[in-house]
């Protein structure tokens, strides 16, 4: 046995002292009142009566004797906490993971949060903690300790609010014996053996948007739709409405009664033009959880691209840039160029001295000092797809026949796919201040632009340099970045830290809505929306099912220490009245 | 405590006279029938004479007519000695009973007094006090009344001792008004079976108090005996409360039973009581006033 609140020498020698304290003063003779009467004659007659006692009377001291000490008993238990335990406490590290996923921001019958539940009993246990203790969330991972200085476990869980996360991650603590995991169960997590968990779960009732996007129409007409799906989690019908808006532009507004458990889906259909954010908002009544009333997506292409082609003859890229509406191209001379110009450019077989200040596509580039030295000529080079970057993704390299290539390569040039013999076919500069994409040989030099990697080559590149896309996210918390990313903005505005580990970049994303990446001059949009069918559904937990941990705390019921304080109260409110109404003489 | 009483209850009491059920024999001329012949007014009866009886009550009608020396006989009237006894112990002192003692014995005073009849105070707790003899004539009642209002309840009762102690003094037989509690540890009956059968006409008037028979405290206490200051813890439950209740009223009831048994008048007098209302009410209808 452990307990949650001390060291275990601690609460036995709290039980003992209680326990014996209480019969002490039990049995001690307490002084009472003194009250005058004319004479103790007929008290004596009274007391020398002759009366028969009643069982009940008989044992009444002794019962009396035994509440006494189980009231003391029970106060003890409830201030020791005992628990199934891995044998006798240590005075090892404890690690409190708070459990941050979105559902724990779900109101309860008392008007709390889960999560306001969880932190309360966070605290008693870093207040309770007998050595140093750690904190962690399921977001964020450690986030402080292990210390023994209580105000910092304090301070550091007043920063701490739900924001999603991995179902899989898990913090770990080296040296930690005693992990108390405070969760509702929403999300199933497999835990290690002695993970004591500790339950805010109480049922609530909540109506989500559990999926949300755009996609292309199926209809055939070429524009797009938007499909949404609402889902009642509660055990009652309620009325739920359902707006759909473009940018500004109200999509759809819809209301329908919906039964317990139903899931109703709607298709809204895009036009070609407008803007390229779309959000999903419903309204409804005692909805317990208002993170997943709303969901965001971005409809990749939507905004406009310009495109600067600086060539002497760009009759090959021509013909294919001017068949995308959402480019604005301009075809200009190299004697004309303008390095002033927005959006993104194309040097084709041409370079500026200085290196442009936007994204740029290099087709068959020459020797320049900010970008690298064309190598050795190949010919007949074969291409071999050398990766999953979304430069190649989906070019099929056995359609593309180089007749020849010079090989380019610089200090700051990543090769992306190669020839046979090594000759770097494509490469990227991929870097916080800008992003090129060189390619070593021209259309002209192959057959690419009749082949049917070509479209899927340029598209890909153009969208890498302008707009890349992040998609969307079904949950939040750490998400991996290219290394070159240089700023986030969250929905309301605010630069997210950006944090470079090696060849990637990592931001937390803790908040619903639209994020703004910019990476060497590119502008990508994440998007975070909290509706998922295992957190939305608010009545129903994975702790049900939980048979190696414990369940604590649960936010339904009381914790069982609860009950103890319920218990003793029960047993002094019975003996105050017993005593009082001398029921028992 | 003062125990002047008003003109008007004074004039009520002028009218009472107290009851004997007996004649006892006096010291003084007064206007009580004494049971001797003697030297009254109301003629009585004849005799024949006697030498040495005073000749000057011969019949000398009823000679002349019967040829008969015969002697009138006159009704004595005395007065009737009371002795009033006042109990002092300090169990009198709870709930204003030694006051209400002290009244009824100032009234039965004037009421002796205003009639000439010897009236002796015999304050007593363990034992018997001093006693006083206010003298006779209702004007003597302020003497009675200072006297009363300097008495102090001091140790417990003993009534078997008092009355030992009463019955060791020359006494002449009269009437006997106890007024008391009687919660004497050692029980009422020897001490009124001593004085009943020293040939007084004994009165008993039981003094209680509301306080008596409630123990007024629920719970644990500690009860301290006002007489002998002893101590008894007592856990005082409703059950026990009416059982103490029941065990006083049975005391009041072998009291009143006890004096039925022995011919002796018995009036309850309850401490809370109007005054006016023990004396004109009660005590008329306890025929121990008329």
């Amino acid at each position: 046995m452990s307990f949650g609140a001390m060291a275990a020498w601690q609460a036995l020698a709290l039980l003992a002292v209680a326990a014996a304290a209480a019969a002490a003063i039990f049995l001690v003779k307490v002084r009472p009142p003194r009250v005058q009467v004319p004479s103790l004659l007929l008290w004596r007659r009274v007391f020398d009566r002759a009366r028969e006692l009643t069982w009940w009377e008989r044992v009444r001291r002794a019962v009396s004797l035994a509440a006494t000490v189980l009231i003391a008993l029970a106060l003890a238990l409830a201030v020791t906490r005992p628990g199934p335990g891995r044998g006798p406490a240590s005075s090892g590290r404890s690690l409190i993971v708070l459990d941050s996923s979105w559902s724990m921001a779900a109101r309860t019958s008392s008007g709390e949060t889960r999560w306001q539940r969880a932190v309360r009993q966070a605290r008693s246990l870093a207040a309770s903690a007998s050595s140093d203790v750690a904190l962690a969330t399921t977001a964020d991972g450690l986030v402080e300790g292990p210390t023994s200085d209580t105000a910092l476990i304090e301070t550091a869980i007043d920063r701490l609010r739900p924001s999603g996360g991995d179902a899989a991650a898990w913090p770990r603590v080296p040296g930690a014996d005693r992990v108390y995991f405070i969760t509702d169960g929403a999300v199933a997590r497999a835990l290690d053996d002695g993970v004591v968990v500790q339950s805010v779960f109480e049922p609530a009732g909540n109506a989500a948007i559990v999926a949300f996007g755009a996609r292309p129409s199926l209809g055939g007409s070429g524009t797009g739709e938007v499909y949404v799906q609402v889902a009642n989690y509660a055990a009652t019908s309620r009325a739920v409405r359902l707006l759909v808006s473009r940018g500004q532009t109200v999509l759809s507004d819809q209301r329908a009664d919906m039964a317990a458990g139903e899931a109703v889906s709607a298709i809204v259909p895009l036009s070609a033009t407008g803007s390229a954010r779309l959000v999903a908002r419903i309204e409804t009544t005692d909805d317990a959880l208002a993170e997943d009333n709303e969901a965001v997506a971005w409809i990749d292409g939507a905004d406009a691209v310009n495109v600067s082609v600086v060539s002497e003859n760009g009759a090959a890229l021509a013909s294919l840039l001017q068949q995308d509406p959402s480019l604005n191209v301009v075809f200009v001379k190299p004697a004309e160029y303008n390095a002033a110009t927005g959006g993104i450019v194309i040097f084709d077989r041409w370079l500026p001295p200085t290196a442009p200040t936007q994204p740029a596509l290099c087709i068959a580039p020459p020797a320049s000092t900010w970008l690298g030295q064309p190598g050795t000529e190949e010919h007949g080079a074969r291409w071999v797809s050398s990766g999953t970057h979304p430069v190649i993704a989906g070019v099929d390299p056995l359609t593309v026949d180089v007749k020849r290539v010079r090989g380019y390569s610089g200090p700051e040039l990543a090769t992306l796919a190669a020839s046979e013999r090594g000759t770097a076919l494509v490469s990227v500069v991929d870097h916080p201040d800008r992003r090129v994409v060189v390619w070593s040989f021209s259309p002209g030099d192959s057959n690419l632009s009749s082949a049917p990697a070509f479209p899927v080559l340029l598209g890909n590149t153009i969208e890498w340099l302008a707009r890349p896309s992040y998609g969307v996210l079904r949950h939040s918390g750490p998400v991996e970045l290219p290394a070159s990313t240089a700023r986030v903005v969250s929905p309301d505005g605010l630069s997210v830290p950006v944090v470079k580990t090696g060849d990637r970049s990592v931001v937390r994303l803790s908040s619903p809505g639209l994020y703004l990446v910019e990476a060497g001059g590119s502008r990508g949009v994440i998007g975070v929306n909290v509706g998922d069918p295992d957190v939305s559904n608010l009545s129903r937990s994975s702790l049900q099912n939980t048979t190696t941990a414990q369940v604590a705390a649960g936010g339904a019921g009381w914790p069982y220490w609860m009950w103890a304080v319920v218990l003793a109260f029960v047993l002094v409110a019975t003996e105050w009245w017993t005593w009082q109404r001398r029921v028992t003489v | 405590m003062s125990l002047r009483f008003e003109d008007d209850f004074l004039k009520k009491l002028e009218y009472l006279h107290v009851v004997s059920k007996r004649a006892f024999a006096g010291q003084s001329r007064a206007d009580r029938l004494a049971p001797k012949r003697g030297r009254g007014l109301e003629f009585a009866d004849h005799r024949g004479y006697s030498p040495g009886d005073d000749f000057r009550h011969i019949d000398w009608k009823a000679y002349k007519r019967l040829g008969r020396l015969l002697l009138r006989l006159f009704d004595e009237e005395q007065d009737l000695p009371i002795y009033l006894f006042v109990d002092c112990s300090r169990s009198m002192r709870e709930a204003d009973k030694f006051d209400q003692a002290r009244r009824i014995a100032a009234a039965l005073c004037y009421i002796g007094l205003a009639h000439l009849d010897r009236v002796t105070i015999l304050p007593f707790d363990t034992e018997l006090g001093d006693e006083t003899q206010p003298g006779r004539g209702k004007g003597r009642i302020f003497r009675v009344f200072e006297l009363l209002e300097r008495m102090e309840t001091e140790g417990a009762t003993d009534l078997r001792e008092v009355f030992t102690a009463f019955a060791s003094r020359t006494r002449q037989q009269g009437l006997a008004v106890v007024i008391s509690d009687f919660l004497d540890p050692h029980g009422f009956e020897p001490g009124l079976k001593l004085v009943s059968s020293m040939g007084h006409d004994i009165f008993v008037v039981h003094v209680s108090a509301g306080s008596d028979s409630d123990p007024r405290a629920l719970g644990e206490v500690r009860f301290v005996d006002a007489e002998t200051g002893e101590l008894q813890d007592v856990d005082v439950t409703p059950a026990l409360a009416r059982a103490y209740g029941e065990a006083w009223k049975a005391h009041a009831e072998e009291l009143e039973k006890f004096c039925g048994r022995y011919h002796l008048g018995y009036v309850r007098a309850d401490a809370a009581a109007p005054f006016d209302e023990i004396i004109l009410q009660t005590f008329r209808k306890g025929r121990f006033l008329a």
